[in-house]
């Protein structure tokens, strides 16, 4: 059974008076333990539907099923305790609290389970040298170059053990160097912790790292070689 | 109590707006504790056992001290009334009859009658010195604060010079702003040409005596006398004495409401402020998985600490001026003392944490409700 099922997901919204559609009608499984590439141009709906794996955003009609759960089912606060337990997110821009430290920003996720100070201060201790980051544990994210930063956030994703990980385009603000320390070391966590990753990128390089790479356009999945068009046809 | 490192922090994030914050509360909250004691003050003049029980017989149609001339043979008569179980004669002496805030009251009483109708407690000097010394004082304590008195020197307010016996500390705070000579010496005292006359008698009760019975009685006694009465419970008297600072105190009641509303205003601002900031940092938050209602605590808790902070700076820096000052504004002999208390602590402290938890409400919210897509993308 797929750690992920999404099922004729559409995703709808007005701006200006105007309906737009990022997502249409869009089915999707991905299995427990794997690396999924999401690609696509800008405004192509894959940041869309990464949220909606996440449980941060709700679909206007479809399913989406994440290890057994049918997130668009829960309420606002059910679904925040869920993402606590289930869901790890890298983002971007790394977004940090500025005002932790490296350590009290990777615990954040922790704070939210029923575990006790020494369990968090174990799990963090471990996340942060799966990184290579113990060093920097209280460093504040402004005294961090992006890659570490980055490093960070990727402790945090990890550290309460989700089943799985969502990284929005985790190497797009970072040179070419750190970009490729990022992706092996998401590569890495993928093949040691056995979680479930899904990534946005429009790097091509970037998503080689996946297992597997899915491909979306103005909001429709896309089979390899195939365009929207004539797959409908 | 595992988020507070993080409310902490927050709110250290903007320091210089914090503490401006909370200094703008602290001034606010002082003011509204200094007018809550001032009110505290006047409430305790006209309200309590005392002011209920005890009568105070003055002259008809005066109404400065000064102006009262009771014979003091009158006594006699007035013990012999039902329902009074004591008399105590007492001249009255002061530095100014108009409302002032370092009014200096003598109270010219028979010694016995001061031991045996005062609650005082003796802070320093002794009653042996008192009773054996014709020109003995003894000193209220915010009295003594105000004006640096203690047991063994002279104090002269006009006519009338006084040897400190020592100082005493009374149940009752007004009590405090008091000077306790003996009788006959205030009588005696060149210029106040008033031997044989008393300002006023104290009239106790017996239990079970009807106060306004006594009343009408004493005033009968003397309706044909050389000098008429107006019998008042003491309560009564103390509140037509100080009438017009009473309006006044009355109108700094509102003073007190603005300040609060000042206080809420500023955490308010504050609080809109700093969720305005976050709006992605919270966005972050719930996407890690803090629920909207624990995002709503935290800002609540971030409002209420700001608050609690002024509060415990203006109130407490109100409470230690006024337990260190013995500030009391009087006209006409009667003082209302300013007094620090548990009770206007604990009333100034929980005025504080309402207004942070209200302050914070709106803030808290929005912060709550805020959808996280659409604030993730917030710059």
């Amino acid at each position: 059974m797929p750690l992920v099922e999404i099922r004729n997901v559409t995703k709808q919204y007005r701006k200006g008076g105007q309906a737009i559609t990022p997502l249409r009608d869009v089915s999707l499984d991905i299995e427990r333990g794997d690396f999924v590439s999401l690609m696509g141009a800008s405004g192509s709906g894959k940041t869309t539907l990464l949220n909606l794996i996440a449980g941060i955003d709700r679909p206007s009609s479809g399913q989406v099923v994440v290890d057994g759960t049918d997130v668009t089912r829960l309420s606002r606060t059910r679904l925040a305790h869920w993402r606590a337990a289930h869901v790890g997110y890298i983002f971007q821009l790394y977004n940090l609290i500025p005002v932790l430290t490296a350590y009290e920003n990777v615990e954040l996720p922790l704070l939210l389970l029923p575990l006790s100070a020494a369990e968090r201060r174990k799990r963090v201790g471990i996340a942060l040298d799966a990184v290579g980051l113990a060093d920097r544990a209280d460093h504040y994210p402004r005294q961090l170059s992006g890659g570490q930063e980055q490093r960070v956030g990727i402790a945090r994703a990890v550290v309460a053990d989700p089943v799985i990980v969502v990284a929005d385009e985790p190497t797009g603000d970072l040179d070419a160097e750190m970009s490729e320390q990022v992706l092996h070391l998401l590569r890495r966590l993928n093949a040691e912790l056995g979680t479930t990753f899904v990534m946005v990128t429009h790097d091509p390089k970037a998503a080689a790292v996946a297992r597997r790479q899915v491909r979306l356009e103005k909001g429709e999945l896309v089979e390899p070689g195939v365009v929207p068009a004539v797959r409908r046809a | 109590m595992r988020f507070l490192p993080y409310v902490l922090k927050s709110l250290w994030r903007h320091r210089a707006r914090t503490a401006l914050t909370v200094s703008g509360s602290a001034v606010a909250l002082f003011v509204f504790s200094f007018v809550g004691a001032v009110r505290d003050g006047l409430a305790r003049l006209t309200h309590g056992r005392e002011a209920e029980r005890t009568l105070v017989v003055f002259q008809a149609n005066r109404f400065c001290p000064s102006t009262s001339r009771l014979p003091e043979d009158y006594a006699r008569a007035i013990a012999k009334i039902d329902g009074v179980r004591d008399v105590v004669p007492i001249k009255v002496f002061m530095n100014n009859c108009r409302a002032s805030l370092d009014l200096v009251v003598f109270h010219g009483v028979p010694a016995e009658k001061l031991r045996a109708a005062r609650d005082l407690t003796l802070l320093s000097g002794d009653w042996a010195a008192f009773e054996g010394r014709a020109d003995a004082a003894l000193v209220g304590r915010a009295l003594a604060r105000r004006r640096g008195l203690s047991a063994g020197q002279r104090f002269s307010i006009g006519e009338v010079t006084v040897t400190v016996a020592g100082v005493f500390t009374a149940a009752s705070a007004a009590e405090e702003n008091f000077l306790y000579t003996h009788l006959d010496f205030l009588q005696r005292t060149r210029g106040l040409n008033s031997v044989g006359l008393v300002t006023q008698f104290e009239v106790l009760l017996t239990e079970g005596a009807e106060p306004q019975a006594v009343c009408r009685a004493v005033d009968a006694a003397f309706r044909d006398d050389r000098a008429a009465t107006d019998t008042r419970p003491k309560g009564v008297f103390q509140a037509k004495a100080v009438g017009d600072l009473a309006e006044l105190i009355g109108f700094a009641h509102y003073l007190g409401f603005a300040c609060v509303g000042l206080v809420l205003a500023l955490v308010a601002t504050t609080t809109v402020m700093a969720v305005q900031d976050r709006v992605r940092e919270h966005a972050v938050l719930q996407t890690l998985g803090f629920s909207g209602p624990l995002l709503f605590r935290l800002v609540l808790i971030e409002s209420l600490l700001v608050s609690l902070a002024g509060g415990l700076v203006g109130v407490g820096a109100a409470l230690a001026v006024l337990a260190g000052s013995g500030l009391a504004i009087g006209t006409e002999g009667v003082t209302v003392a300013f007094t620090a208390s548990p009770g206007l602590a604990a009333v100034g402290m929980s005025v504080t944490a309402a207004v942070g938890l209200l302050a914070g409400l709106v803030p808290a919210w929005q912060a709550a409700r805020a959808e996280i897509v659409a604030s993730l993308r917030h710059v």
